[in-house]
């Protein structure tokens, strides 16, 4: 029983994480660079549902509406005017600027709020009993917005012209530029989409916890366990790494003590690394 | 070419007479002294670091205002040590070797201050501090640290006695991986033994998760009637929700910077029910607490801002004893003044004054007495003890 309330937990916090880590695996299938800076947007995202669930006193569900295109918006002007300079010069010196530029947009969103913590005008609900395992509410309710924002995406991504798009130049950018697709827009799209979701991501996390500057700077490592270890550059990889971390940092507890649980998704690095270097879904982008 | 003019003469002639007039001189050519600030501006100290900061940057103003200390005026070099002890060594380090800062005030967390604590000694600079693991104190700092923070050890002990006084028994503690949550629960285990009671489960986690469910599922299997929390802000907020949403109505005790009362807003009122909180208590009868209220413009400075504005007084008076402006001048004559015959004082300036007319001082500080032991420690303090009802802190006792 333990174990199977430990699996429950791991996969609920898992399918939260895969919501950002789809971000940065889809930004790394187009861009071919590690966005760190998904850390501010997500942190952005948090803040930007805050304003609309406590100020305008918003539902959650549009909220996390609002999370996603306020974080989308940061994130194309800040890929259009400060990263794509940078890709000229190169992967390394890009995912640089990008944690630079993390650290700027967290200290914009600081100079603003503050530090304190602040949390979602939503009622706190107690656990449900089903059959001996606790679920909570919040988080069955979070997990459907999760797999509901990434069937969304998956759609999206199949069955529209854009996505189709986005696809064929996360494969061969070559070839799509030949075939007329401009590299500008899906730059901006990708950008669009993927910090989208690392703002609904923050705020996700967000409703579960509270939120303060630092809500998308505390959760990077994981997301960037999850994304390598489902193969950076694939979507469903993200999806699949993030339940894998999740879990796996929640089984780890019968073992070791909690305070050893990050180690857990860099040891996942390491292993699956090791057996197949590309991650377990390989660099294919779907 | 600019001529110099009559009126310009008499101007210059009397802003000269002006100011040889001025009751106490600040050589406006001395160059100011420099006071390292290293705080946690911004991650889990970063609601009290900056209320630290305004506390001694007002000592420091109004010690200025009355003409300084040693004819020079005080600076302040403000660093942000990001509650993160890499970014804290290397804060310090530029303190030190661009700066030259004879001291360094402001740490709060106990990693970071281990970490800050031999940059500091090696190089001679005095450090103060909030931190309260016991292992700090302890460690080859040859002098160059003091604290006014009670140890982790004076802590654990108080809070056994208040959580044994509440007749409880089995007590879990649930703390966050740091340097004092080993010899907390240590104390707490003895004090509470001694009374018949005991730590029936201790669960140190990581900081920064977004969820502790498994870890209280871990510590409720001893099935406790008490849990001690011993974390910081951020995770104690994800410790109090999960064990409301666990159906865990068990009475909680949380340090109190873990629970600010800006914290409990952020929170429904009924998460924190049933939640005490306990702090070492600045001295509120004291007239040095109600010197610093008036300074800062506040009801009630608490434990922190209280501290913040004992150092900056001491590291004055000690300046002004030693007339020297160096780590270890600070650390040869800061007992001279904290503590001793000499005749009491409540604020910098107050001592200063009474310096200058040749008399012995014992200041006695917002927080406390501010006596040390020689390894740096204060020799005793008050602790104050509040219940959370209905999302506010409710005052309890102080003991």
């Amino acid at each position: 029983m333990q174990v199977t309330q430990l699996i429950l937990n791991g996969l609920m916090s898992g399918t939260i994480l895969a919501v950002p880590a789809i971000g940065l695996t889809a930004i790394f299938a187009v861009l071919r660079f590690t966005n760190f800076a998904l850390a501010s947007h997500m942190t952005i995202g948090a803040f930007a549902g805050f304003l609309a669930n406590v100020w305008l006193a918003w539902p959650v569900v549009p909220s996390l509406l609002a999370a996603f295109v306020v974080a989308g918006l940061v994130g194309v002007l800040s890929d259009e005017f400060i990263l794509k300079p940078f890709r000229a010069a190169g992967f390394i010196t890009t995912a640089i600027g990008s944690i630079a530029l993390t650290i700027a947009l967290e200290n914009c969103v600081r100079l603003v709020f503050g530090n304190e913590l602040r949390g979602y005008d939503l009622p706190i609900r107690r656990d449900w009993l089903v059959g001996g395992l606790r679920v909570s509410p919040q988080q069955l309710e979070n997990l459907a917005i999760a797999v509901a924002a990434m069937t969304l995406l998956f759609l999206f991504l199949f069955f529209t012209r854009s996505g189709r798009a986005m696809r064929a130049f996360a494969d061969n950018p070559m070839l799509a530029s030949i075939k007329g697709i401009n590299a500008d827009m899906v730059a901006r799209l990708v950008s669009f989409v993927a910090m989208g979701l690392a703002g609904l991501g923050g705020m996700l996390i967000g409703l579960d916890t509270t939120i303060d500057p630092l809500v998308g700077f505390k959760s990077i490592l994981s997301i960037f366990a999850a994304a390598v270890v489902g193969g950076l550059g694939s979507l469903p990889g993200a999806v699949v790494g993030a339940l894998l971390v999740g879990v796996g940092e929640e089984l780890s507890l019968l073992i070791l003590s909690p305070a050893y649980r990050s180690a857990i998704g860099f040891l996942a690095i390491l292993v699956v690394l090791t057996l197949r270097p590309r991650g377990i879904l390989g660099a294919r982008a779907y | 070419m600019t001529a110099t003019t009559r009126r310009a003469l008499i101007k210059g002639a009397a802003a000269a007479t002006a100011m040889a007039a001025a009751p106490i001189p600040v050589s406006a050519q001395a160059e100011a002294i420099k006071f390292g600030i290293l705080t946690p501006l911004t991650g889990a100290g970063g609601q009290d670091g900056p209320r630290m900061l305004k506390a001694i940057e007002a000592v420091i103003n109004e010690v200025n205002k009355s003409g300084g200390v040693l004819g020079r005026r005080i600076e302040t070099i403000v660093e942000d040590d990001q509650t993160n002890p890499e970014a804290a060594v290397r804060a310090a380090r530029k303190l030190i070797e661009v700066n030259k800062v004879p001291v360094i005030m402001g740490t709060w967390a106990s990693a970071v201050t281990s970490a800050v604590a031999p940059v500091c000694w090696e190089s001679k600079t005095f450090l103060c501090t909030v931190s309260g693991a016991d292992s700090i104190t302890q460690l080859p700092h040859q002098g160059y640290i003091i604290r006014t923070q009670p140890t982790s050890k004076l802590q654990a002990t108080a809070h056994a006695e208040f959580i044994a006084g509440m007749g409880k028994k089995k007590v879990a503690v649930i703390g966050i991986q740091a340097p004092f949550a080993l010899s907390t629960k240590e104390h707490l285990d003895s004090v509470l033994k001694s009374k018949g009671a005991g730590v029936v489960a201790h669960v140190i986690y990581e900081k920064d998760k977004p969820t502790y469910r498994s870890e209280v599922d871990q510590a409720m299997r001893s099935e406790p009637d008490f849990l001690y929390l011993n974390g910081y802000a951020p995770d104690t907020v994800v410790l109090l929700r999960d064990l409301y949403k666990a159906n865990i109505n068990l009475p909680k005790f949380c340090q109190s910077y873990a629970v600010p009362q800006k914290t409990l807003d952020s929170i429904p009122p009924e998460v924190s029910a049933g939640t005490y909180t306990g702090q070492p208590s600045a001295d509120i009868e004291g007239k040095a607490f109600n010197l610093t209220a008036a300074r800062l413009g506040i009801a009630e400075p608490d434990s922190y801002e209280a501290q913040a504005t004992d150092w900056a007084s001491l590291v004055i008076l000690t300046l002004a004893k030693a007339k020297e402006v160096t780590g270890t001048a600070l650390r040869e004559n800061v007992r001279k003044i904290s503590q001793g015959a000499g005749a009491k004082v409540y604020s910098a300036v107050e001592g200063l004054q009474l310096m200058a007319q040749g008399q012995e001082i014992n200041y006695e500080g917002a927080s406390g007495p501010c006596d040390f032991t020689d390894i740096g420690d204060i020799q005793g303090c008050r602790f104050r003890y509040m219940e959370v009802v209905d999302g506010k802190l409710r005052f309890l006792r102080v003991v």
